[in-house]
């Protein structure tokens, strides 16, 4: 089974997207924070990680840097979760080595969509 | 221990009962102190006691109906996205409504999670939140609210409805966006322009209030972002008694480029206030009103140093070339920042504009060759 991490400290999106890719049928871990997603990174591997990039501890650019220079992480495709006005931050994501990016608010069927694609060149 | 306590009460009642009359007036007075100090203190710490234990139960109860409310919307809103909008809705619609949300706490963990999730995704899922809100009546006690004496209440309200696209509290928003809290006013004129479906700036008409700088600018933001807005010719309020609705609609004016204004731009020419003249003339300059020149010119020498900047600088965008005469002429006015603007906008004419400042290099003072240096340098824009 596809495995996915969901890094997002909001709790109402990190459920919303949990459900969502378990419905799509997705073996799906969630962390509230960078650090704990880190922490899931380095104990288990993922075909996918989704990321938002305003954290606490950890935010999602040191989080992208950290997978994308770890050479046994470093071909897990990042989708960044990102608020509209962020461009410069998505920007920097793309140069640390993000796969994609979706601006908040997003439609789920677009996220669902993406993250089928990301796999689908992975597999 | 309890004999302690014991020992304690009994001296006590002894001495506020048989050893009592015995003392002199003013230790008397001083145990009747101590004695209210006391029963106060120990009623105080009773209070904050009951009052945290109280929080921590209600804090619990919330955190309990928070994770229910939760992974109920969440699944409203994973299948909301694919099925149609009435379909979602009476299917999760039973489910809510046997929710205690008569209560006050439930209620606000339902909209505040609700509106969390309608500001997070697009597509379907606003319509789905919406009409839950809706058929709920949870819309009851922000409308309630909407009449609340503290202005934070009523701006909370004003925001929860507007997200909501609750459109039949127009009449109250226009109402309020007049209000004399600016704070209230700002809300209700944003949330206006929101709802509004038939003239969604009937406001303007109305507002004797000031609309302070960074209202003009949220407002601005509301105005040019939100979707399906009907946009007006702004020049119907540059006649305003309003010097603030004369700036917000010049700024408006500007963004949309609205050529129809200009017969009122040039009226702002002869406004009292200097900010309104100024950004007049800019907007002329920004959409090359040639037919402002003339008047540009009349007012010219009765306005004062930043006016006539930014009437030079406008002449220079226009560029119509039909007053060069006039501008050669201050390139030698005593100030500095004019002769300046003279020389740039000489320069903005184009080939001609150039061709006249190296023609003129010659006989100018050492100053004016340097500026006309300066704006001929192509590496300066």
């Amino acid at each position: 089974m596809v495995k996915v991490l969901i890094v997002e400290d909001e709790e109402l999106l990190l459920k919303a997207l949990e459900f969502r890719l378990k419905k799509d049928g997705y073996e799906v871990y969630t962390a509230k924070d960078g650090l704990e997603g880190m922490e899931l990174i380095k104990s288990q591997t993922f075909d996918l990680i989704i990321t938002d990039i305003m954290m606490p501890y950890i935010g999602g650019l040191e989080l992208v840097s950290n997978v994308k220079t770890n050479k046994e992480t470093k071909d897990i495709p990042v989708i960044i979760l990102s608020a509209i006005g962020l461009e410069k931050t998505v920007l920097e994501a793309f140069r640390l080595g993000a796969d994609d990016f979706i601006s908040k608010p997003f439609n789920l069927s677009e996220l669902s969509i993406r993250v089928r694609k990301n796999i689908k060149q992975i597999l | 221990m309890s004999s302690f306590f014991f020992a304690i009460f009994q001296y006590l009642e002894e001495l506020f009962t048989s050893r009592l009359p015995f003392f002199p007036s003013n230790i008397r007075a001083a145990l009747f102190i101590i004695l209210f100090c006391m029963v106060g203190f120990s009623e105080l710490y009773l209070f904050i006691f009951l009052r945290r234990t109280e929080q921590g139960i209600r804090r619990k109860r919330d955190k309990i109906w928070s994770e229910k409310l939760t992974n109920i919307l969440a699944n409203i809103i994973v299948y909301g996205d694919e099925e149609d909008t009435t379909t979602i809705v009476e299917h999760f619609l039973p489910r809510l409504q046997r929710l205690p949300i008569h209560r006050l706490s439930v209620r606000k963990i339902l909209v505040k999670e609700m509106l969390a999730y309608n500001a997070s995704f697009t597509g379907t899922v606003g319509e789905v939140l919406r009409e839950l809100y809706l058929r709920l009546k949870l819309d009851k006690v922000a409308k309630k609210n909407l009449n609340n004496r503290y202005w934070e209440i009523q701006i909370e309200a004003i925001r929860e409805l507007t997200q909501m696209r609750v459109r039949d509290i127009t009449d109250k928003l226009l109402k309020y966006s007049d209000d004399e809290n600016g704070q209230l006013r700002m809300e209700a004129q944003a949330a206006f322009l929101k709802l509004s479906t038939t003239e969604p700036f009937r406001f303007l008409d109305r507002a004797r209030e000031r609309i302070l700088d960074w209202h003009q600018l949220v407002l601005f933001e509301v105005i040019t972002k939100t979707e399906d807005i009907e946009i007006p010719s702004f020049s119907k309020w540059l006649t305003s008694a309003n010097d603030t609705v004369v700036m917000l609609c010049l700024k408006l004016v500007s963004h949309y480029q609205q050529l129809d204004a200009i017969p009122q731009l040039i009226q702002l020419l002869s406004h009292p206030n200097l900010l309104i003249r100024i950004a007049a003339i800019r907007i002329l300059g920004k959409i090359e009103a040639q037919t402002a020149e003339e008047t540009m010119l009349a007012i010219y020498f009765d306005e004062p140093v930043e006016v006539r900047i930014e009437i030079l600088e406008a002449l220079g965008l226009i560029a119509s070339g039909e007053h060069m005469e006039f501008l050669r002429a201050r390139t030698r006015s005593d100030e500095f920042k004019l002769r300046m603007s003279a020389m740039r906008s000489i320069r903005a004419h184009g080939r001609g504009g150039k061709e006249l400042l190296n023609t003129i290099y010659s006989e100018e003072t050492l100053q004016n060759k340097a500026i006309i240096k300066h704006v001929l340098d192509e590496r300066i824009k």
